[in-house]
């Protein structure tokens, strides 16, 4: 019996030695040297990083913003750097990019001091609110109707830790919270009556209500329980790599890009229309420090 | 640059993640043991029939084996949790999803089912490893057919697939983990919830895999108890 433990115990210790992440110099460097950045993108993050059946691909603002990213870099190397994309969810976006499998997460991901404590995150690029999914002839108009309804969230998702954080204090009670890997899963709990609410950001919200069959069967709440920056998801003590990616979010806010690519996901012809606030508007124009043509060229 | 992660093993006792594994592993245990009793009572049923005189009840037990052990597990669970109820019509499934712990009933009906289906295929290898001229001679005793099954072919053909059973009994344990993928906070789930508090997955993970492999270890030596206990007399032994 003992052996048998010691053997089993020598061979996990083997199988973390072999799985250490294989990463030899900086991001930068690996792109060159293979011209493809490995990109997480994930797979039900409308508008932001969804995969779109009719093509089969990734597609999003978040997918946009990855190719201008792919751009800058090609400028930079003078070779077309080519984008390698790999699915990740909510539970395996941060140790998929710390161990290297991707470069970089560029997806809907909420920007919180716990995560930068293992990853690093690009600037904000986006604000969002948890709040819930309900059918529209609910009557869930504030918290205290949540009492006693079956709510969903995503595993691993701000929004479910939000949820937890409230009903730890009391706010309100749920019959029920049901646990879900994906949010297209999440919207066919709430279709099949197995939740009466769905719960995530607010943008995610709209984008599972658009794609519905019967968008006008449901709405998003008035209300919000917690605010969700989003930000794109770096390997720490990478700041060569970092530094690129912020400065693609900048230049492109300051070309007038982002706004087109917003436009185009988030206006009101898009994919999931959402109302650019001032205060939003206003912290664009403001992050974007001094920056000039040809920044992305190799000092 | 290199291997930037700093273990915290004590995240497995600190409160409250080391009580999240063990109420996963009480959930993991429940419903193991729940599936494996729904699993070895159909499987003997459905493992029986297929072997019977009566072509309808063959055509049935082989239709029930073929159609579930050929659907992953996983797939499966899916299927009874989300599209399940609606088989009862609108109103019944509307009441059937407010039961609550719906997936843990689910998990432990679609494990049970999915094994099952893999137990009566042990079982009629076990029916086929017994010799013709056994079954003869109990119906000489005038015996009639469901007395020649329920007195002597059953209990030897169980104890002749003791240890195929025992790894089925281990698999009962090990797929619980799917039922994380319908929200049971079962040991696997639990040791996600705590990567997802802490970032400390592999040290949860790690923890996960040694509570599973006692658990296993423990299963392989109640079996061998039953084993010896149940040997047949005359058969080569180890």
């Amino acid at each position: 019996m003992r052996k048998l433990f010691l053997s089993a115990f020598i061979a996990c210790l083997a199988l973390f030695l072999l799985s250490g992440p294989v990463l030899a110099g900086s991001t930068m460097d690996r792109i060159e040297k293979t011209g493809k950045i490995k990109l997480g993108f994930r797979e039900g993050s409308i508008p932001f990083a969804y995969i779109d059946p009719k093509v089969g691909k990734h597609v999003g603002f978040s997918v946009d913003m990855a190719g201008l990213l792919a751009e800058n870099l090609s400028k930079r190397f003078g070779k077309k750097i080519e984008i390698e994309p790999f699915t990740v969810t909510v539970k395996t976006r941060i140790p998929m990019v710390v161990n290297g499998t991707v470069d970089v997460e560029m997806g809907s991901t909420t920007y919180t001091a716990k995560r930068e404590e293992v990853a690093d995150f690009s600037l904000i690029f986006f604000f969002s609110e948890t709040t819930f999914l309900v059918p529209k002839d609910s009557g869930i108009k504030t918290l205290a109707d949540l009492n006693g309804k079956r709510i969903g969230a995503a595993r691993g998702s701000t929004n479910l830790q939000a949820i937890e954080k409230l009903v730890k204090e009391g706010k309100f009670k749920p019959a029920d919270i049901l646990v879900v890997e994906t949010h297209p899963q999440g919207m066919l709990a709430l279709k099949s009556g197995k939740i009466d609410v769905y719960s995530t950001d607010r943008s995610l919200l709209e984008g599972l209500r658009m794609k519905d069959k019967n968008p006008d069967k449901w709405t998003t709440v008035d209300f919000a329980i917690a605010y969700e920056p989003y930000a794109y998801i770096v390997r720490e003590n990478d700041s060569d790599f970092r530094d690129f990616v912020n400065n693609t979010i900048v230049w492109s806010i300051k070309t007038g890009k982002f706004f087109e690519l917003y436009e185009k996901w988030m206006g009101p012809k898009g994919v999931v229309p959402i109302k650019m606030s001032q205060a939003y508007k206003d912290y664009l124009q403001m992050i974007v420090y001094p920056i000039s043509d040809g920044w992305w060229k190799k000092k | 640059m290199g291997l930037t992660y700093e273990f915290d093993w004590g995240v497995l006792w600190r409160y409250p993640y080391g009580m999240w594994l063990l109420k996963g592993l009480g959930l993991t245990i429940a419903i193991g043991m729940a599936a494996w009793i729904i699993a070895l009572a159909l499987g003997i049923l459905i493992g029986t029939l297929r072997i019977t005189r009566y072509r309808l009840l063959r055509w049935f037990g082989t239709a029930y084996v073929e159609v579930l052990r050929n659907i992953p597990l996983l797939v499966q669970l899916f299927f009874w949790f989300y599209a399940g109820p609606m088989l009862f019509g609108e109103t019944l499934s509307r009441k059937i999803n407010h039961i609550s712990g719906l997936n843990i009933w689910v998990s432990i009906i679609g494990i049970g089912l999915y094994t099952a289906s893999r137990v009566a295929e042990h079982v009629r290898a076990g029916f086929a490893s017994i010799g013709r001229d056994q079954y003869q001679a109990v119906l000489s005793t005038g015996m009639t057919q469901i007395q020649m099954y329920r007195y002597v072919i059953i209990p030897y053909a169980l104890r002749l697939i003791i240890p195929p059973l025992t790894t089925e009994f281990l698999t009962v344990f090990k797929n619980t983990s799917i039922a994380m993928t319908i929200g049971v906070a079962e040991l696997t789930f639990q040791s996600y919830q705590i990567d997802a508090d802490t970032f400390h997955g592999l040290e949860a993970t790690t923890g996960a895999m040694f509570i599973y492999l006692i658990l296993g270890i423990t299963v392989v030596k109640f079996m061998n108890i039953v084993e010896k206990k149940y040997k047949i007399q005359g058969l080569v032994g180890r």
